[in-house]
């Protein structure tokens, strides 16, 4: 076995990792002629499969505090690496625990940043306290230093990495990407009810409405975590009330439970009755809900996590893709994606949001015409995949 | 085996696909030595058992309210001789690893099925 890769994310799931993972690990195996993949499980995967020459291990131990299923599940990347140290030649990881115990053998190692823990876990983990952070922080920038090259989706997270003295010189730029989706068709009675059958990718036949889907609305697609700012896109859909035929559909990525605060804060505000919510479809699923949508809104907010770390969401790369116009949270690295072909809001301002909103909605023409622009600068996943494999080359 | 008959006994049941996973479905040779499901020639390892049950020997329990301590320990006592520095792995203490237990988050149950707590990006 010549090359692995390890993530401590689940996969196949319904989250944008897990395209992102997918479509990398996908290079790395075609270069190297097959493979390890160690990711989660859990859910009725399997923890074993082989396709082809690709071998798919996944860890699926129930144990509860976070720290001790990540140290666990470090150990595991250990056991599963240790019978191809002899032959590996590259490792490919996208988090720390991955990352540790690959580190300080004779193949290479490519560090995947997608996100910092130090910067995300207090977000999600409010109790963890600064000293705990400070060591998460220490042990990032070890396996950064150690890794032979350091992989980022947006020039933000890389300047993040460089900002901790990480070496420039190993830190390269691999951009997110959309495959192109098929445009939905023209909102009548008789297509409101046709079945979804179109994947990603197919630009051939008209991609049918998904069932369910009302005839006007407004789209966000992702996890629910506070940094995403759905509460925001709630308060500025409340100022949209007198457009009575206009919905909001939210397609979450995680389960239903997680929607319960936003849900309450719907009920509150005397939206929920216009919310359509949807949970953790398959990926081919959302690109029809994204294409029949007037609008996809990225209402990121302004923390560290989306300032200073930096990300780059697949929901505002496959919004553009499938031709749908995008407001976003003028940040950074949602410029860096959507440049000038896409409406940048103030992050955390409903009332901005919903004016940006009510402009496209009463002006299609032009919004469809700068989502065409918006579609011509997303780059596909073959150019993605073609910046991995030099980066490989080089290391 | 013939068609007629391939037709009538249970295929091999080994799920497969990579992004989207479903049954393997051809015509099974063998019961999995452990398990006992039909798996075919492609899908039956050394020993007679399926690729699942291959990989699953040596995992243990976790149930057990020793093991999550066993296995720190024997994590941090392997990992001493394996890895370049084995001074990240006993780094966290009771303190700090006490902010990550579900419980104290009042959902004590959610882990590890498309949480979005984790290490996750959008």
């Amino acid at each position: 076995m010549r090359a692995a890769y390890f993530a401590f994310d689940r996969f196949p799931s319904s989250k944008g990792s897990a395209v992102h993972i997918g479509q990398m690990a996908a290079e790395l195996f075609d270069r190297f002629g097959g493979g390890l993949l160690g990711v989660l499980g859990g859910g009725g995967l399997p923890r074993y499969q082989r396709e082809g020459d690709v071998e798919i291990a996944r860890f699926d131990e129930q144990i509860p505090n976070l720290i001790d299923r990540a140290e666990a599940y470090s150990h595991w990347v250990a056991r599963h690496l240790a019978p191809h140290l002899e032959t590996l030649e590259l490792v490919h990881v996208r988090d720390p625990w991955s990352a540790l115990p690959v580190l300080g053998h004779r193949h290479k190692v490519v560090y995947e940043v997608n996100g910092l823990p130090s910067i995300e876990l207090p977000h999600t983990w409010p109790q963890a306290a600064p000293a705990t952070v400070a060591k998460l922080r220490r042990l990032e920038a070890h396996c950064l230093e150690q890794a032979d090259a350091v992989v980022v989706p947006s020039s933000v997270i890389g300047d993040a990495i460089r900002k901790m003295g990480i070496n420039p010189e190993k830190v390269f730029l691999v951009p997110n990407a959309a495959d192109p989706v098929a445009p939905a068709p023209a909102p009548t009675l008789a297509t409101a009810t046709a079945t979804a059958t179109a994947t990603v990718g197919a630009s051939a036949a008209p991609r049918a409405r998904p069932p369910g889907a009302p005839e006007h609305y407004i789209i966000y697609v992702g996890a629910l975590q506070r940094w995403q700012g759905v509460d925001v896109l709630l308060r500025a859909f409340a100022r949209l009330a007198d457009l009575t035929d206009l919905r909001l559909v939210v397609c979450s990525s995680v389960p239903e439970r997680r929607a319960k605060p936003l849900q309450r804060l719907a009920d509150r505000l005397g939206v929920a009755e216009r919310i359509v919510w949807r949970f953790t479809l398959p990926h081919d699923e959302v690109a029809g809900w994204l294409a029949g949508a007037a609008v996809s809104a990225a209402p990121l907010t302004a923390c560290p996590r989306n300032l200073d770390q930096g990300c780059a969401p697949l929901k505002i790369l496959e919004s553009m893709a499938a031709g749908t116009p995008v407001v976003a949270s003028d940040l950074p690295a949602v410029r860096e994606i959507l440049g000038d072909d896409g409406r940048l809001v103030a992050p955390d301002r409903p009332a901005e949001l919903a004016r940006a909103i009510r402009i496209l909605l009463e002006y299609p023409e032009q919004a469809r015409a700068m989502a065409a622009r918006a579609g011509g600068r997303v780059p596909t996943w073959a150019d993605s995949r073609a910046k991995l494999a030099e980066v490989y080359s080089r290391v | 085996m013939d068609a007629e008959e391939a037709g009538r006994v249970t295929p091999c049941m080994v799920s497969t696909g990579f992004f989207v996973l479903g049954r393997c479905g051809r015509a099974p040779v063998a019961a999995c030595g452990r398990c006992g499901r039909p798996i075919c020639d492609r899908h039956a390892g050394p020993g007679g058992v399926c690729p699942e049950c291959a990989a699953a020997q040596g995992y243990s329990s976790p149930y057990d309210p020793l093991w999550t301590s066993g296995f720190r320990r024997h994590h941090y006592y392997s990992s001493s001789t394996t890895y370049s520095d084995p001074g990240w792995y006993g780094s966290f203490d009771d303190y700090d690893r006490g902010a990550f237990d579900p419980e104290d988050q009042g959902d004590f149950g959610d882990f590890g099925d498309g949480d979005d707590r984790d290490f996750v990006d959008s």
